[in-house]
């Protein structure tokens, strides 16, 4: 179970996360959404103990997760970046590797490349691959780090990918979810978040205005005082639609 | 550089290239009375010589191509060298001193040997080495773009202090020290500084290939790095202070000799591929090829007034090799290949 009780977070003087308290339990999909700069990425960081929390405290497994050594950490935390900046000239298949040298290594990489179908890419050099292609080779390596019921912090893992990569990703996060694993993501797409959140954490200006379930968060009303524009329900538009149960 | 894909050809490829350096640089010479060049298995005295200075840039160029990786890996960035923290600088400004200071308090002009530049020109290396690294910190955490500025500005103006001293000293004692800031590879190696580069060399090799992997995690970034397991601080201090050491040790050795340390890491790129693991130990094989192979170069070269420095030579072909990495679409996206 990930805790955040009362977290605050400030980069030097400016405050960027204001005593933030939300709880997600094992087996769920929690996102956070919110405007540019509400602080979906600071708290992903607290999240994944990447940063202490100036006040309040952040725990998993009942552990402040920030005091967790790094090379134990990673046995059961793993955290996928907005945008990956591998400095090294490297295949697909060696960055996925690169999740099994501390972590958990649960799954081998080649059920991964299978999985989030990299094998064709599996022998490229990771820098000549599209963005979309990049990006899932970082979840395949966060989940080849990854324990089985461990806590996968994701900032906006689905961006540049096409929807059938969507699902794809998706399915993946969830089959973790169903072995126990937490799931905490930041994601822009409202409407997916509706199709794939157990939870949703709304936030703005650093603070949480919003944590629940879904379907009770994504309210227009709820979603216009975030975002200050009107929000409306379109029963004809066009979303991806993620298979039942995957 | 086409990337050589199969690590068996990148090592023989590398061995090779170190085998034919050495050969050369043993059996290559030029003969004095007539200019033209010698090939061949020379008396005993003279293969001595050159075995020494094979040994000398073997040790100095390794150590050279080792920090220059390290570097490289500290401040992911793929044009960093033993130099951009002003090593070198600091080396030459320590000798510099080292030089004018018993001409200042006697009044009397000496001449500059090679060889007391070593000392020196250690402390002037360690000292701007320890300047560099408490400038470089930020927040109580070395700082790769604040650590490549203060290597730059600190350089700068350890340059222009050095051209100041000079300016005070009589020409009589600027010959040799001009010779030994021009890169030397001494055919008869000192015992205690060639040894010292060599246990340097061997302890920081052992250490950086038992870390490779977190260097390669490290290349991900710092958050990156240590979301994968990294504790990415102690690894910073252990790459600054070995790289550091390295640089040192083959200033004292041979002087400041541009450029090896960046290319040795690419040719072991280009040949090997990325991961550390193979790099850390090619990079030193490489920097060795590279400063041996320069030696047996400049052995030919003489415009009348002298062997052409070594330190000028690798300067003249490392310059283009770095101005063209610098214009390199790929390296401006991030990719380290050749």
């Amino acid at each position: 179970m990930l805790t955040i009780r009362n977290a605050s977070f400030a980069y030097s003087q400016r405050r960027v996360l204001h005593s933030v308290t939300m709880q997600i339990e094992r087996g769920r999909t929690c996102l956070l959404i919110g405007r540019n700069g509400s602080g979906k990425s600071s708290l992903l960081r607290l999240a994944a103990g990447l940063r202490a929390p100036t006040a309040g405290s952040v725990q998993w497994c009942e552990r402040e997760i920030s005091a967790i050594a790094p090379v134990l950490r990673a046995k059961s935390v793993a955290w996928v970046a907005q945008r990956s900046m591998l400095a090294i000239d490297v295949t697909a298949r060696d960055v996925i590797e690169l999740g099994a040298e501390h972590g958990a290594a649960s799954i081998s990489a080649d059920a991964l490349l299978e999985e989030l179908a990299l094998e064709p890419l599996a022998g490229r050099r990771f820098h000549e691959l599209s963005g979309g292609e990049q990006q899932r080779c970082i979840v395949a390596r966060a989940l080849r780090q990854h324990a089985d019921a461990g806590l996968l912090v994701l900032d906006e893992p689905l961006a540049n990918l096409d929807p059938a990569e969507v699902v794809r990703v998706i399915g993946a996060l969830r089959r973790r979810c169903k072995r126990g694993a937490v799931v905490i993501a930041a994601m822009h797409d409202l409407a997916l978040a509706d199709e794939w959140a157990d939870d949703v954490a709304l936030l703005d200006g650093g603070s949480l205005i919003a944590f629940g379930p879904a379907k009770r968060v994504l309210e227009p009303s709820v979603l216009a005082s975030a975002f200050g524009c009107d929000f409306g329900v379109r029963s004809a538009a066009l979303a991806v639609r993620l298979p039942r149960g995957a | 550089m086409i990337a050589i894909r199969s690590k068996g050809w990148g090592w023989i490829a590398l061995g090779a290239a170190l085998f034919t350096a050495v050969a050369a640089r043993l059996l290559i010479g030029r003969d004095p009375s007539t200019g033209s060049w010698m090939f061949g298995v020379p008396e005993q005295e003279i293969i001595s010589l050159r075995f020494g200075a094979v040994q000398s840039g073997a040790a100095a160029g390794a150590a050279l191509g080792l920090s220059g990786l390290l570097l490289q890996a500290l401040l992911r960035n793929p044009l960093a060298s033993p130099f951009i923290l002003g090593l070198s600088a600091g080396a030459g400004l320590g000798a510099t001193l080292a030089a004018w200071l018993p001409i200042a308090a006697t009044g009397t002009a000496a001449v500059f040997v090679g060889t007391d530049a070593l000392l020196p020109g250690t402390i002037g290396a360690v000292g701007v080495l320890s300047l560099v690294f408490l400038l470089g910190r930020r927040s109580g955490v070395l700082d790769p773009l604040t650590l490549v500025l203060a290597g730059t500005v600190v350089a700068s103006m350890c340059g222009a202090i050095t051209l100041l001293v000079q300016s005070m000293m009589p020409s009589t004692s600027r010959g040799e020290l001009w010779s030994w800031f021009m890169g030397q590879v001494p055919e008869l190696p000192r015992s205690v500084p060639w040894w010292n580069t060599v246990a340097i060399l061997v302890i920081v090799l052992l250490a950086a290939s038992w870390r490779a992997r977190d260097l390669d995690l490290a290349s991900a970034g710092d958050d990156e790095a240590e979301s994968l397991g990294v504790a990415v601080g102690p690894l910073r201090l252990g790459l600054f202070v070995g790289a550091g050491a390295l640089a040192a040790t083959s200033v004292a050795l041979c002087g400041p000799i541009a450029f090896v340390g960046f290319m040795a890491p690419h040719l072991a790129r280009a040949l090997l591929g990325g991961l550390h693991g193979a790099l850390v130990p090619a990079s030193a094989v490489a920097g060795a090829a590279i400063l041996i192979w320069s030696d047996a170069i400049r052995q030919g070269i003489d415009f009348g007034s002298g062997r052409l420095p070594i330190g000028v030579l690798t300067a003249l072909v490392g310059g283009p090799v770095f101005l063209l990495m610098l214009r390199s679409a790929r390296l401006r996206r991030g990719d380290w290949s050749c």
